[in-house]
């Protein structure tokens, strides 16, 4: 049983901590920053894919993306910057705020939710522990035991004649 | 040819439609002259649709511009090759070639079904020719391939044949694009067989075993075929956009996932019907969510309510795939709901560390998947319509979901098939699990050591060796039992081993497939990227790779102009490879692309785009990708296909299961007949 509990643990534990392992914390680069960002030329692709060279939105975005980086701002800043000056549909990723939060949250809460659907079914499904039959024995009373040792050795029984 | 197709079309409705009435009357009143001749039916549908794609592809092959499907998708110049491929270049073609794979699997379910099977066949053949007859009338009325071009003039409106075609989207002219869409769509349709049975199951209460060893293989092939659909798209994604990727979690990607996730799921939980009689409602649900999914992909790449770089055939078909939709969902739901008293577990489980949980574990993330794939995918359109604000929902919010679950997914891959049916104790557990943990630790170290610093790679990386040690140990100890018992060597006793039971087997080929493609999948982490304006003599560094351009050349064919890039590589200081970027621009339809150049070894991919020319300089603009192991991607597809066909072919055991299974049913035949 601690076994059991332990390996699901262990499981869901690694799985939070690949979860929560977001690659916020690095610093940002243009590279970086173009693949959370789409490019408004309608070519439906993010700033670093656009497959339209000349671009006119990847020209006009990078720049500010370069111009921010080189001032020292974060990933999250420069990417709140974008989302106020061209709307938030320039984040390649809905916004963790307000009604787009539920986009993030929905997911893990489907995720939870099947496994405690799987839980459940799993009990209601599994078999009752065998349960030991009768009662324990109680001890034999000594009188009947003499009785039937007289009996048999009378009947010349288990003798081995 | 036009006429001829429309009239194949029209007498495919009207055989779809009989069919569905027969098998519906023939069900009823079990009578076997109604049934056949709804059999009969099915096979005429086949052999009109068949009429009327030889007629558009007559029309396409002879230029026949005056058809104005023909005319907005082919044009003079075009390979041959490519002007089969326009067949289902065009929403009116695809839809017609969607229909005539349909027809395909429907006839073929018939005829291999003509001794089998016998109660359930007329409710199959109803749900196959229903959903025939959504999509022939789909074809006939709404999005028609045979209509004739014309023109207004003073006179009245006059026939009009255009010179010459407006031409195939460049972006198709690439090999893999000729079969990753009958692939996929292979796929697709070929969910409606097993989705089919399972109809006719519920409406026959005939919920055994039988429909579902029936559907296993009818699920088989299609899964393995959009698999294979899928992974083609990803490689022409990486051949044709020039981005230096093959999976964006577009849309349209997406809509391929879906399906082939359930049917995953599918496929294992099946599993545990056959040997428990467990799972019988969930497997329902899983069939008919898969059948669902399928068409909800073919809605979802059609009719435009997504954008999408992958979407070529958009047209305002959306609202009667909405309607066929709630008719699939309110009639299977119903049907479920109705005969849920018949779909009661024969057993229980004896043990949460049991192979039946580890299925259970592997459905429920499988299925979590489904979810956030579906959620991520219509996500703008909810938030469009709750906050009328647009959002957008890209590849950092799929990876930031999907990865973490597909990493369980890929542990449970190792993990699930070591556990034994009913329980498994602590002893086996640490028997199975112990060298594959201390080889996949120590291997984790090694790389860290090694500098893979990148947590999901990393973790990719280690669960993938976990999960091939886990499979490989399988064959090894099973074959060693072989070489003990019955006096085999090593290859004996493998392929002995393997062909005794190919089901599972063949299930483990698949996995070590689905190892092969995440290890391909880490390789992402630590892709490099430069850029750089180029001419003869100029030279560009990445990594290791020194690029030199020894000239750009212009060249003209008859279907596109080009500029060619010649690029010298070395590795290292060595002579690596030569390398020919293009920028093409398509006469016919006007549009520049790029074909990109790529030198794959097993390590890693050096992928060279001309993405155009340099306005001020006239010099060529080359972005270069060195790409790890994105090799092991098409290996890990290919392993997945293989083990799939094994998995398909009956073993020992089976066929003789199969065979007493025959003589029971012709017993039992013999007995009705007296």
């Amino acid at each position: 049983m601690p076994f059991k509990w332990t390996s699901i643990i262990l499981v869901l534990g690694l799985f939070a901590a690949s979860m929560t392992r977001a690659d916020g914390s690095k610093k940002p680069t243009l590279e970086s920053i173009g693949d959370q960002v789409m490019c408004l030329c309608g070519c439906v692709a993010t700033l670093n894919h656009c497959p339209h060279r000349d671009c006119a939105t990847v020209a006009e975005i990078r720049p500010i993306i370069e111009k921010e980086i080189a001032e020292g701002k974060d990933e999250t800043t420069i990417l709140q910057d974008l989302a106020i000056r061209f709307g938030v549909r320039v984040l390649a990723a809905p916004p963790a705020r307000g009604f787009s939060l539920t986009a993030w949250i929905l997911p893990g809460v489907g995720l939870l939710a099947g496994l405690s659907f799987v839980v459940v079914i799993a009990r209601r499904w599994r078999k009752p522990a065998p349960v030991a039959v009768g009662v324990p024995a109680k001890p034999l009373d000594p009188k009947l035991l003499a009785a039937v040792e007289e009996e048999r050795k009378a009947s010349g029984l288990g003798t081995g004649g | 040819m036009n006429q001829l197709g429309s009239v194949g079309l029209i007498a495919a409705l009207a055989f779809a439609a009989f069919a569905v009435g027969a098998g519906v009357i023939g069900g009823k009143l079990r009578s076997l002259r109604v049934v056949r001749s709804a059999e009969r039916a099915t096979l005429a549908f086949f052999a009109m649709v068949t009429v009327a794609v030889f007629a558009l592809e007559y029309l396409i092959l002879t230029n026949d511009f005056h058809n104005a499907y023909v005319a907005a998708h082919s044009n003079r110049d075009l390979f041959t090759f490519y002007k089969v491929a326009a067949l289902w270049a065009g929403q009116e073609g695809s839809l017609l070639f969607w229909t005539w794979l349909l027809s395909i699997y429907s006839a073929l379910a018939v005829l291999l079904n003509r001794k089998k099977n016998r109660q359930l066949m007329p409710y199959v053949v109803a749900v196959l020719m229903g959903t025939g007859a959504f999509f022939s009338s789909l074809v006939l009325f709404v999005a028609n391939p045979f209509q004739e071009l014309s023109l207004a003039s003073p006179t009245g409106i006059q026939p009009f044949t255009p010179p010459d075609g407006s031409g195939l989207n460049p972006l198709l002219q690439y090999h893999s694009m000729v079969i990753h869409p009958p692939m996929l769509y292979l796929g697709y349709v070929g969910m409606v067989v097993p989705f089919a049975f399972a109809m006719a199951a519920l409406i026959t209460r005939q919920l055994g075993d039988n429909w579902i060893r029936t559907t296993r293989r009818w699920t088989m092939v299609p899964w393995m075929l959009l698999g294979l659909g899928i992974l083609l798209g990803g490689n022409w994604a990486y051949a044709v956009l020039g981005w230096g990727g093959y999976w964006g979690w577009d849309p349209v990607e997406n809509a391929s996932l879906l399906p082939w996730l359930s049917g995953t799921a599918f496929l294992h939980s099946v599993m545990i019907q056959e040997k428990r009689g467990m799972l019988k409602v969930w497997n329902v649900v899983l069939v008919i969510t898969t059948f669902f999914l399928s068409i909800f992909g073919t809605f979802l790449t059609r009719s435009g309510i997504v954008s999408s770089v992958h979407a070529f055939a958009q047209s305002n078909i959306g609202p009667f795939f909405a309607v066929f939709l709630s008719i699939i969902i309110f009639f299977s739901v119903t049907l479920l709901f109705l005969r849920l008293d018949h779909l009661k577990s024969e057993n229980k489980l004896d043990s949460l560390v049991s192979r039946e949980s580890g299925f259970l574990f592997n459905n429920w993330i499988l299925l979590a998947l489904v979810f956030a794939v579906l959620w991520g995918t219509l996500f703008p359109l909810i938030s469009k319509a709750v906050q009328d604000v647009s959002v957008t929902v890209g590849a950092p919010f799929f990876n930031k979901t999907a990865i973490p679950m597909g990493l369980l997914l890929l542990f449970l891959t190792g993990a699930g098939p070591l556990l034994a049916w009913r329980k498994t104790s602590f002893q086996s557990l640490k028997r199975n699990f112990l060298v594959p943990l201390i080889i996949a630790g120590a291997s984790g170290a090694i790389l860290l050591i090694a500098g893979v610093r990148h947590f999901y790679a990393w973790m990719t990386l280690v669960l993938s060796i976990f999960v091939g040690v886990c499979i490989l140990g399988e064959f090894w100890k099973g074959a060693r039992t072989r070489m003990k018992t019955a006096g085999e060597n090593f290859a004996q006793a493998l392929y002995n081993l393997t062909m005794q039971n190919t089901r599972r087997y063949g299930g483990y080929v698949v996995h070590l497939g689905i190892v092969l493609l995440f290890i391909g999948f880490a390789g992402l982490a630590f892709k490099t990227h430069a850029k750089g304006l180029m001419q003869e003599g100029d030279l560009l560094r990445v990594k290791n790779y020194l690029l030199r351009c020894d000239g750009l050349v212009n060249g003209d064919t008859p279907n596109y102009e080009y500029t060619r890039a010649l690029i010298t590589v070395t590795k290292n200081g060595h002579a690596f490879a030569s390398v020919h970027p293009e920028k093409r621009f398509y006469k016919a339809s006007q549009q520049p692309t790029s074909y990109v150049s790529i030198h794959p070894t097993l390590a890693e991919d050096l992928y060279v785009v001309l993405s155009g020319l340099d306005q001020d300089t006239g010099k060529a603009v080359i972005e270069v990708f060195v790409n790890p192991l994105v090799m092991w991607v098409w290996i890990g597809g290919v392993v997945v296909f293989l083990g799939t066909l094994l998995a398909l072919v009956p073993s020992r055991v089976e066929r003789e299961m199969a065979e007493i299974r025959r003589t029971q049913e012709m017993a039992v035949q013999a007995n009705d007949a007296i």
